[in-house]
């Protein structure tokens, strides 16, 4: 167990709409390894986001188990109230990357800023803040604002942001959802070759079958999901 | 789907905001309505009054004693139409003056409008006099004989004499006064209401942005939008203007009983129901408060003017109305220097607020402190219209605080200084004042030689050494010179200026003869008291308020045998049993009955009872706005947070913890708000300034002193602390919520930097 990055069995998730229950997740069950990847597909509202969310601690676990790098944190042995928020914020702060689709920065910091920061926050030396937007090949804009890149090179920036912390997992969020075809291979060849290279795990969630064929396993929630 | 519907459905979407911009013009309505009907309504009566005892005169007894309805009826039988006047105290609601509507109508002047008496007869305050007289308690209600202005002319007859008529001292200008500072206030409050419309209602226009685009992309042009908006304006308008004057009157007929009594004795003037009937005026001027407010320039709806036009050209502006409020020499010049240092003030303190705050930024190493000046930057830039509107409300409400303050101040120690003395008898008419004074003076034992002196006043005229016109002036004599008058607060003076005075080297004289014949310490004036004329330097000035005419203090003894005192009195000291001693014998010197003795103590507290009355309201009236312009921002914080929840989330998908982030986010709100209280400060103490020391002036001849209230500064600072932490809570609040993802990086300038 101690192994495996993920470990959720059983995991089902309700939203509650009004006095309408919508289940989302059903009787989930994903185990991951360490450095290695997983796509998340299926249609839209299949419950992807929800699940990633759930992996981050940003959104609760209905029922089901649920431990990440080796520590439970729903169902048995997982601590509750306080002591469950402080080891999700620890995770994420250094061990979980979190990408999204976009507005993964501050739009009040320049790019060099918001990887500062976020090494910052995970009690990284932020000094190497430049040297991974060098890294990531846009060393030069690193004092240009979010909005004055282009997409491409903003999710370039949340990749860098995701690596200055030296993470164990990465989630991500249809990460090149909004680029256009050929910046959108870019990003993802540096996400699965940084991935690679650090040796760390990846949940990948998207639409694009090719993105998720780069993947070894992937999970169709349109299967399973759904009301 | 017609455009009208495609426009109206945005508010279908977004009720609270419908219902706030609704409650906003309600209660604006409200508070402009209340204000303009209190002030217009005691504006009016204290002309009326001011008419209604404009240069009368009545009869009184040669021997001093007080009229009766014998010599009413003496009177009458010789001819005379006089007139009973009869005031009779009613608890709880002023007082009542009976009159007789017969009498009065001899003197009814044609081609002038009748006084406000010789109308009907309604208890307001007037009545018939039979209706007084059975509602007068013996000792608390005052009989005077109003004389005619035709039978005023000739000889009274024997036994009888002829004196001015007036109610009271003159305080029309404290008054007057008062109600222009009032209206001042008014319309700081209408512009206060008018920020806080046009940023609700921009709110909309930026979120209905998408919505008025796709309309002019199906054909509907501009000028019909522009149409289409002014309607929707209008008509929400209207429905909330009617109810808010309604509402507004409504108030303000609560109020101004209280308001009339607190007038009523602070400037001891009759009130009279009726005026500020208009309810017109009030709706028309927020109509066009509210279409002004609202079209001014629709298309710049971004805010980008802000930065378009030069922060130089307003730092001109400020310089400018800076400049003219220093020099003007009219009113009209100072409102216009107020209003070019408002629109600067307003226009520049966002921009500094963003500059301060991005140079900081710019000098900090770490990136957390960053963020969150950055943060304040963009919520300033973007909440720039309520924020100003926060501002100048508490500028105003700091300045009216000031105001009240040291109007309440100055006219408790002017109150004081006219008050010193324990009691105070008047001195009969033809009464032997000198025997009582001897009298008094062989007693040390009973009241001491430095806390009583007598007074006399009378008329004089003077003539500055440079040989200007004489001009009248009121004489105010004392003596001796006691410990009683010592401390006047003087406005200039020589070094001992009350020995001197009392030595009889010098006069002194009021503010306004100070300010009207440009006189000052040292200054050599020509007195002419009675038969003799009397060379004098000017010794101090000491302010003399609600009045214009100037006046002159000088020692009793420089005044001649054959000066006519029009009023004469005994300022005592003393304790309870010895002044009725001193009563006893001073009845008995002067063979009256019953002398009139009053207890100053009790005429103060009542007056500073009704003052906090008063300024209970102005003060209600000023926390109403910036309660209104605080619930405004509120609104504003929750929408444009809504749009920013994603990035303040961020924090939490980083890793920190709940509380963190709420404390992060906290700092941030604080440093906006004291960032505004800052900018206010200097705004609300100049205006304070302007109000008490150019208005006044301008208008009445008087200053008020210029005092600031660092103490109040603290209770504002608990203000905006709580305005900062209400904006934390909603902060807070959006924390919590699942924000989604704005759609584009800038959905709904969401991600503005
Ligand atoms: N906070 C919420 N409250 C209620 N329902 C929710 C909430 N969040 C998500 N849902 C619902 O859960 C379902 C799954 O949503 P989710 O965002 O996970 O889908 P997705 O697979 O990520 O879709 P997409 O591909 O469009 O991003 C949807 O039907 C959505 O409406
Ligand atoms: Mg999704």
């Amino acid at each position: 167990m101690a192994d495996n990055l993920i470990s959720v069995t059983g995991l089902s998730k309700q939203f509650e709409s009004g006095d309408q229950h919508v289940t989302v997740l059903r009787e989930l069950s994903v185990h991951l390894g360490r450095g290695e990847s997983l796509a998340l597909t299926g249609p839209s509202g299949s419950g992807k986001s929800t699940l990633l969310n759930v992996l981050c601690g940003l959104e609760s676990p209905g029922s089901g188990r649920l431990a990440m790098l080796g520590q439970p944190l729903a169902g048995d042995g997982a601590p509750t109230g306080k002591a469950l928020e402080r080891t999700w914020c620890e995770l994420r702060q250094s061990r979980l990357g979190v990408v999204f689709q976009d507005a993964n920065l501050m739009p009040t910091l320049s790019l060099l800023d918001n990887i500062r920061l976020r090494a910052r926050l995970a009690g990284r030396d932020d000094t190497s803040a430049g040297d991974w937007l060098q890294r990531l090949g846009i060393g030069e804009l690193g004092q240009r604002y979010p909005d004055q890149v282009s997409g491409g090179q903003r999710q370039r920036a949340a990749l860098a942001m995701v690596f200055v912390t030296r993470p164990a997992l990465i989630l991500a969020d249809e990460p090149t959802g909004s680029l256009d075809r050929r910046t959108a291979e870019t990003v993802a060849d540096e996400l699965f070759e940084l991935q690679a290279r650090h040796g760390c795990g990846l949940v990948l969630a998207t639409h694009d079958a090719d993105l998720a064929a780069r993947c070894l396993h992937q999970l169709d929630l349109g299967h399973q999901g759904g009301p | 789907m017609s455009p009208r519907i495609a426009l109206f459905s945005h508010y279908r979407r977004h009720p609270l905001q419908l219902a706030a911009l609704a409650a906003m013009i309600l209660l604006a309505s409200a508070l402009w309505t209340g204000i303009h009907h209190l002030t217009s309504q005691a504006r009016t009566s204290l002309e009326q009054s001011e008419r209604a005892v404009a240069e009368r005169q009545q009869s009184v007894r040669e021997d001093g004693n007080p009229v009766s309805v014998q010599d009413f009826v003496n009177l009458r039988r010789q001819g005379l139409c006089v007139m009973p006047w009869l005031e009779v105290p009613v608890p709880g609601r002023g007082r009542l003056v009976g009159i007789d509507p017969l009498a009065a109508h001899c003197f009814a002047e044609p081609g002038h409008t009748p006084a406000p008496w010789q109308g009907e007869l309604d208890g307001k305050p007037f009545v018939d006099i039979s209706e007084a007289a059975a509602q007068a308690s013996a000792e608390a209600s005052a009989l005077v004989l109003l004389v005619s202005q035709a039978d005023g002319q000739s000889p009274p007859p024997a036994g009888y004499r002829y004196q001015a008529f007036a109610v009271a001292p003159d305080t029309a200008e404290l008054g007057d006064s008062f109600l222009l500072n009032l209206d001042a206030l008014g319309v700081l409050v209408l512009l206060i209401t008018s920020l806080l419309l046009r940023s609700v209602f921009l709110l909309g226009l930026a979120q209905r942005r998408e919505s008025l685009a796709l309309l002019y992309r199906y054909g509907v042009n501009r000028s019909q939008l522009s149409r289409l908006l002014l309607v929707e304006n209008l008509l929400l308008a209207l429905v909330c203007i009617l109810p808010g004057v309604w509402l507004g009157r409504a108030l303000s007929l609560v109020l101004a009983d209280g308001f009339g009594q607190a007038l009523e004795g602070l400037f001891d003037r009759l009130l009279y129901a009726g005026g500020g009937e208009d309810w017109w005026l009030p709706t028309l001027t927020m109509v066009a408060v509210i279409v002004a407010a609202c079209l001014a320039g629709v298309r710049d709806s971004s805010g980008s003017l802000l930065t378009r036009v030069q922060p130089a050209f307003f730092a001109v502006l400020l310089a400018l109305g800076l400049a003219v409020s220093l020099w003007a020499p009219t009113l009209i010049w100072l409102f216009l220097a107020v209003a070019l240092v408002f629109l600067a003030a307003g226009w520049l303190a966002p921009l500094a607020i963003a500059g301060v705050v991005r140079w900081l930024a710019r000098n900090t190493g770490d990136p957390l402190i960053r963020w969150r000046l950055q943060e304040v930057a963009v919520l300033v830039r973007r909440l720039a219209l309520p924020l100003v509107a926060l501002q100048f409300a508490l500028a105003l409400v700091l300045a009216v605080h000031a105001l009240v303050t040291t109007f309440e101040d100055t006219f408790d120690q002017w109150l004081g200084q006219r008050l010193e003395a324990d009691y105070y008898i008047e001195v009969p008419q033809g009464a032997d004042i000198t025997a009582a004074v001897s009298w008094l003076a062989a007693k040390p034992e009973l009241v001491s030689p430095e806390l009583w002196h007598q007074v006399i006043r009378g008329r004089a005229s003077v003539q500055t050494a440079s040989g200007r016109e004489p001009v009248p002036v009121d004489v105010f004599a004392l003596g001796p010179v006691s410990h009683l008058v010592q401390n006047w607060r003087l406005l200039a003076q020589t070094e001992t200026p009350w020995q001197a005075l009392a030595r009889g080297e010098g006069l002194m004289v009021n503010e306004q003869l100070a300010r009207r014949q440009q006189l000052a310490v040292g200054d050599r004036l020509i007195v002419r008291l009675g038969a003799r004329r009397l060379q004098a330097p000017v010794l101090a000035v000491y302010p003399d308020y609600g009045r214009p005419s100037g006046e002159v203090l000088v020692p009793a003894s420089l005044l001649p045998e054959d000066f006519e005192a029009r009023f004469r009195s005994l300022s005592i000291s003393a304790g309870i049993e010895e002044i009725k001693v001193v009563e006893a014998q001073l009845a008995r010197l002067w063979h009256t009955p019953q002398l009139t003795v009053r207890d100053n103590q009790a005429i103060r507290t009542l007056a500073t009872d009704v003052f906090d009355q008063t300024f209970l309201l102005t003060r209600a009236m000023t926390t109403l706005t910036l309660i209104l312009a605080a619930a405004a921002l509120l609104l504003m914080v929750w929408v444009f947070l809504s749009t920013r929840a994603w990035y303040f989330r961020l924090l939490i998908v980083w890793g920190m913890p709940q509380r963190q982030a709420a404390t992060q986010l906290t700092r941030v709100s604080l440093a906006l708000i004291f960032a505004v209280l800052v900018c206010a400060l200097p705004l609300g103490v100049w205006l304070t300034w302007i109000l008490v020391q150019r208005i006044n002036p301008l208008a009445f001849g008087w200053s008020l002193p210029m005092a600031v209230y660092p103490g109040f500064w603290i209770e504002l600072a608990v203000l905006a602390l709580i305005i900062g932490l209400s904006i934390a809570l909603l902060m807070r609040l959006q924390l919590r919520r699942p924000a989604s993802a704005p759609e584009s990086a800038h959905g709904l300038q969401g991600g503005e930097r």
